[in-house]
Parts: structure tokens; sequence; C-alpha cells
């Protein structure tokens, strides 16, 4: 079976990719953007004399790059998505990308499509949780997102990317696993999450207070991805990807601040919050977008509402945390204070 | 009378055009366009315009606008200006207007043709700093413009930039002038005005800057420009680096009484005073009043913040208002097509000196 990782190369697919050659699968090829990203995975393959680890350069804006990587293919981990640039270009890089990809599908007979199994990496953000009342529990039945436009850009990308493959799903009757993690984290990654709070200037406006943190570490995450993407039971599912052992996003910038370097940090409570966003979103009508709404209402109850979180359902499925939550904080950290001061 | 607008081309400068449309009242978007339906579907989402359409045919067929603003690559920007004219649509073109000259003459040839107007999004023109400019030189401060000198900044590590290096079928890798020709107008139609020649000696250099890192372009992506311009009285430098920081935008102009610097990031004009004063006198008084130039321009753009109207995109703006009216009130467009011409034919001119085996 010739597994498919798209974004193998980025901070999650070089671990997906470890997971499944840690798991015994072989015959993996992997699309990378970047000739220069097939070096880590080179080296990790080291370790797994049996691996046939093929690199394929592309970029799934192009259909012929798309049809190039699909060919033999039975099973897609999907992880290339936009992260960063402009709206249309972070549109185009998951929603658009995630067509063109569907689209493979259209030469393939239905004896073979139906055999064909997409994993998409989604996304918490796909979850509609503004209206949701403060110490909910957002699980896999929360309805998605009705005003992704109101939330944020990577959120109205990854919404409409989900939307894409189950669409296609109803249409042509592949399998499909979704997984929705929340907060990914650990090394090579970034140090905060917006959920913890912005950093503008000098400052860094610590808005999470004591909410929880959906927090993922990148290696248990891709263990999940792998573990519910190629279990005989996922199909048609979606399931919510983050660890057992939660913190506040309080207690994450503490840490930060004891095991990493200080922080000139702000703290404001959630009624302030609101209000500011308030006033942020009124002087950005006012005049005309003049300077951007960075914190809306609609954002602020989505972000920092203090949602609860269930990965319950993943757990039953089977899938159990690889690395403790404080040995992965300990990585975390670790690494975070190697880049911010280095030796 | 209000006009009806609509948007062919859904990328990342689709947005300035919606968001910069919406602050004209006299004036409304009612569609956008895409060949791609769901990029096409998303801004029309995300910016709340009413209906969208993935075949510009049948969107001017069903909406009937006054105004097309195309906003696709160049390559398509002939073939769609002749389907908005021969529709009655007035167009609105994003630079660059075209990849060639030829198609850039045709343009013009087909809106003259269908007694449509057309204007180029050349915004920095309108920004409150080059209307300064335009007054010291309509007043006489500067006297006789003598020499030009014209920059430009480019980021590749941003979001352009590296929208650009990672996609090697981007659109901008398929143009004779590649990535300078996304960005020339901006530094060429700051000089064409003063340069009113037919014929103009023109030298460019293009090289490949040591910092611009690997990237998966099969082609070879320049970086750095260096054009020199020589008229019978002006002469002119334009410059476009991607490696100069901060990444600059400006314009400094020579004239015979005085100089000017122009900054449209900072969004000041500063003048550069011949010596009134003898001796060491004449030395010591210039720093103060440089400092006066810009405190005056630093208040100017405080009570424009205070007003709103400190926007990034405020020159294009200023550029549809003028446009929008020319057309309500049948007057000659805001940038006149000799030099829209001029700078297309320069640009021409300069790919063939650093791109000679892409244009013969």
């Amino acid at each position: 079976m010739k597994i498919l990782v798209t974004g193998a190369g980025g901070f999650l697919g070089v671990h997906v990719v470890e997971r499944l050659l840690a798991h015994g699968y072989t015959d993996i090829r992997c699309l990378l953007r970047d000739p220069e990203k097939a070096v880590r995975l080179t080296k990790l393959s080291e370790s797994y004399p049996e691996a046939e680890l093929e690199f394929c350069y592309g970029n799934l804006r192009s259909k012929a790059d798309c049809a190039r990587a699909m060919t033999d293919v039975s099973l897609v981990f999907h992880l290339a998505a936009g992260l960063k640039g402009s709206a249309a270009e972070m549109f185009a890089d998951s929603a658009v990308a995630s067509r063109n990809l569907l689209e493979t599908l259209e030469t393939r007979e239905a004896s073979v499509v139906c055999q064909t199994r997409f994993v998409l990496v989604s996304s918490f953000g796909v979850y509609g949780v503004a209206a949701l009342r403060r110490g909910a529990r957002v699980d896999e039945q929360t309805p998605l997102e009705t005003h992704p436009e109101l939330r944020d850009i990577y959120s109205h990308s990854k919404l409409r990317q989900e939307q894409l493959f189950w669409e296609h799903q109803q249409k042509d009757g592949f399998e499909l696993v979704v997984l929705r993690p929340g907060v990914i984290y650990g090394p090579g990654g970034g140090a905060f999450s917006g959920r913890v709070g912005l950093q503008v200037g000098p400052l860094f406006f610590h808005l999470g207070g004591s909410n929880l943190l959906p927090l993922s570490f990148v290696v248990n995450c891709a263990e999940a991805i792998v573990f519910a993407g190629t279990h005989s039971d996922s199909a048609g599912q979606a399931y919510n990807v983050h660890d057992d052992e939660l913190m506040t996003a309080s207690r994450y910038l503490r840490e930060y601040k004891r095991r990493v370097q200080p922080v000139r940090s702000v703290r404001l409570p959630y009624f302030v919050t609101k209000m500011l966003a308030r006033s942020l979103e009124t002087y950005h009508h006012r005049s005309q977008g003049q300077l951007p709404a960075i914190i809306t209402r609609y954002k602020a109850a989505s972000i920092w509402g203090g949602n609860r979180f269930d990965n319950s359902k993943l757990r039953a499925l089977g899938w159990r945390q690889l690395v403790s939550t404080p040995d992965a904080m300990a990585a975390n950290f670790a690494y975070l204070r190697q880049k911010e001061r280095p030796q | 009378m209000s006009l009806k607008i609509a948007i062919v081309g859904c990328g990342k400068i689709a947005d300035a055009h919606v968001e910069e449309i919406r602050k004209i009242p006299s004036v409304q978007l009612a569609a956008v366009c895409d060949l791609d339906p769901i990029m096409a579907e998303q801004l029309a989402s995300r910016l709340a315009v009413p209906r969208w359409y993935s075949d510009a045919g049948k969107m001017l067929d069903a909406e009937k606008p006054d105004v097309l603003h195309i906003t696709t690559p160049p390559q398509s920007h002939l073939a769609l200006t002749r389907q908005a004219v021969a529709a009655g649509c007035h167009v609105y073109l994003e630079k660059p207007v075209a990849p060639r000259h030829c198609d850039a003459e045709a343009i013009i040839a087909a809106a003259v043709a269908s007694g449509r107007k057309l204007a180029v999004n050349y915004w920095p023109n309108f920004d409150a700093p080059a209307i300064e400019l335009r007054r010291l030189l309509d007043t006489g401060v500067l006297g006789r413009p003598v020499h030009l000198e014209s920059f430009l900044g480019y980021d590749l590590a941003g979001e352009y930039g590296t929208a650009l290096k990672r996609d090697p079928q981007h659109w901008v890798h398929r143009l004779p002038g590649k990535l300078f020709q996304n960005v020339l107008d901006h530094v060429l139609n700051k000089i064409v005005p003063y340069l009113d020649e037919d014929k103009l000696l023109i030298q460019a250099m293009a090289y490949r800057g040591d910092a611009a890192g690997p990237d998966t372009n099969p082609d070879r992506l320049l970086n750095e420009l260096r054009v020199m311009v020589r008229g019978s009285h002006t002469s002119a430098y334009a410059t476009f680096s991607s490696h100069a920081r901060p990444v600059g935008h400006s314009l400094r102009v020579y004239g015979t009484k005085n100089t000017a610097h122009v900054d449209f990031n900072a969004r000041t004009v500063v003048l550069e005073r011949k010596q009134t004063f003898p001796s060491a006198l004449g030395r010591l008084f210039p720093p103060f009043l440089t400092a006066k130039d810009y405190l005056r321009q630093g208040l100017t753009n405080v009570n424009s913040f205070s007003h709103s109207r400190f926007h990034y995109f405020d020159g294009m703006r200023r550029l549809l208002n003028e446009f929008y009216l020319s057309i309500e009130r049948d007057s000659p467009p805001p940038i006149a097509y000799s030099e829209i011409l001029r700078v297309s034919a320069m640009m021409e001119t300069i790919f063939q000196q650093v791109y000679p085996e892409v244009l013969v």
C-alpha cells in the first residue's frame, strides 16, 4: 500500500512520517514544496532500513502535480494547508489545494475510489464555539462554524477545506477520516498560541487567563493521526485531537517565563478583552479599516470564551498519549530556550 | 448616478479593491468573478459581496456593470479588457498592464475604439506625498527637474515574495520581465511624467542578490535591478532592490531650485533647500529646516490619521474616486494613456536588456 503524505516536510508532517514508519508502513511518498525539507526526512528514514521514502516535489495548487503525487496511492494523509500569507493565498493553499487533490479521483475507477482513504488534518478552528456558554465542552458533536468570515482567515480556509472533503466523500464514496487537532506544540513550533495571548510591540497581552488550552504535543498528535487514520473503524468519523492532561493558559505562560525567558505581560480579564474588542471593532468600522480589528467580540468569544475540550472519542478508538505532558513540556521549553537564548 | 462595479480575479490584490471601492459612497460593488469558482466564493463570503461568478462573460451579461476591475494575472488583461469594453464597461486595470508592450497598446486601443475609459492602478501617484510633490513642482518651488531617483524595495521573505518563491508555476515567473515586471510600474510611473521625449537612452542591469537564498524556481529569478535613463533635459535612476533594508519606497527629485525627497512609506516630503546664509551659517541651519519639515509632515500625518485618511491604499481610493468621476462627468481619465504606454514601452526596453533570451 502506497501512502501519500502532503505537507510531509512541515512541523507536523515530519512526525507523521516518523509515526508511519514506526507503525511499520514503509512505502511512503512525501509531497514537498521545498527540496531542502527532504534532508530531515532522509535522516529520519535511516533509522528504518526497510523504509522506502519517495520524495515528490510539487505544489498542490497545480492539478498536474496533484495527479503525479496521487499516482498508485491508496491512503492519503493530507496535512498541507495555508498557514500564512494573504487571505487568498491561505485559502488557495488549503481549499483549492484540497479540491485539486480530490479531483484526481475523477480519473480512477469507482471500485478503486472506494478503496482509497483520505485522512484529513483539520482543526479545532472549524467549530462554531462563539455562542457556547463559558465552560461548555467542545466535542465532535459541536456544530461547525457558521460564520467563518467573522472568525479568522485560517479558520475560514480550514472549514471550507473540511466541507470540501465531506462533499466529495458523499459524491465519490471514498473513505474519509478527519482529525481536528487543537494547539499543536513542541520542538520546531512556536512559543505561544493565540489562545494564550497576543504580542503587541514589547508587551504580551495575556488574554487566555485560566482557560484550558487544547494542547497536543506534536508527537502525540502525529500518533493520533496515524492511529486513527489507519484504524479500520474510523472511516466516516471525525476526532478531536488533544492530550489528556491539559494546562491553563496562565500556567503555560508562567512556565514559559520560568523555563525559557522573562516576558513583559499584561493579563486582561475576559470582560476587559470583550470591551477592548468592542472598541477596536467600532474604531475599525468608523475609520474604514485604518487599523485592523485584531480582536473582535466574535473572535474573543471563539478563542478566549473558556471552553473545555473532549478527546474521549479518540481515546475510545484506542489512542493513547505517547509522551506524557510533563515530558512534552520539558522538550518544548528546552527547544524554545535554545531558540531564544542559544548557548 | 451610482456606478455598478464588478471585479474579475479574486487573488490577494482583489481584497484591496473591494475595500477601497467600498469607501466611495457613490458606487456599489455588485459581484466578483474568478475562473476558479471556490476562489470567487471565498472572496464573496469573506467580504460579503452579493454575488459571485466563475465566468466573466456570464457576470457581464447578468450584472451589466458600469466598471470592471480586472485583477487577474496580466496574461489575461487584453482578452478581458476587450470583453469588458464590448459589454460597455469602463475598465480599471491592475498593474502590470500586459506582458508585452504590443498588448498594452492593444488594450488602450480597445478602450479608445469603444469610447470606454480605462485606468491602471498606479495608486502611489495619487497618495498624499505624490500630491504634495506635484504641488511643489507646479508652484515652481523645485524649479525644473534635472534628475530623479526612484527607489522601490521588496521583501522576498514577505507575503508576496514567499508566494513567488514557493510556486514555480506562479504567473509572475511566466512574465517576460518576471519579478521586475510585477513591480516596476510603481518605479517608472513616477519618473515618466518628467521624461517626455519619445527617444530615451535606457541602460539597465540586473543580477541575483546573494542573500536571496535558494528557491525552487526553474528560471533564474533576478532580484536586483538598476536602470539609468537619459532624456534631453532630465535624467533618472530607477532602482529595485530585494535586499536593501528598510524596504523603501521613495522618490528624489533634483530641481534647478531645490531638491525634494518623497518617502511613500513614511508619507513625508522634505525639501533640501539652496543655502541662503553665508559661509558656516549656511551649513548650520539646514538640519533645523529639515527637522521642521519632518515635524510638519508628522503633524500632517497625525491629522490624516485622526480623520481616518491614513490607510495604506489611500492613494487607490483617491485614484478610484477620480476615475469614477471622470466616467460620470465624461472628462479625461486621471492617468493619460500616453503615460501608461510610455511606462510599458520603457519596461519592455529594460526587460530586453536584462532577460535578452526571453525578449528578443
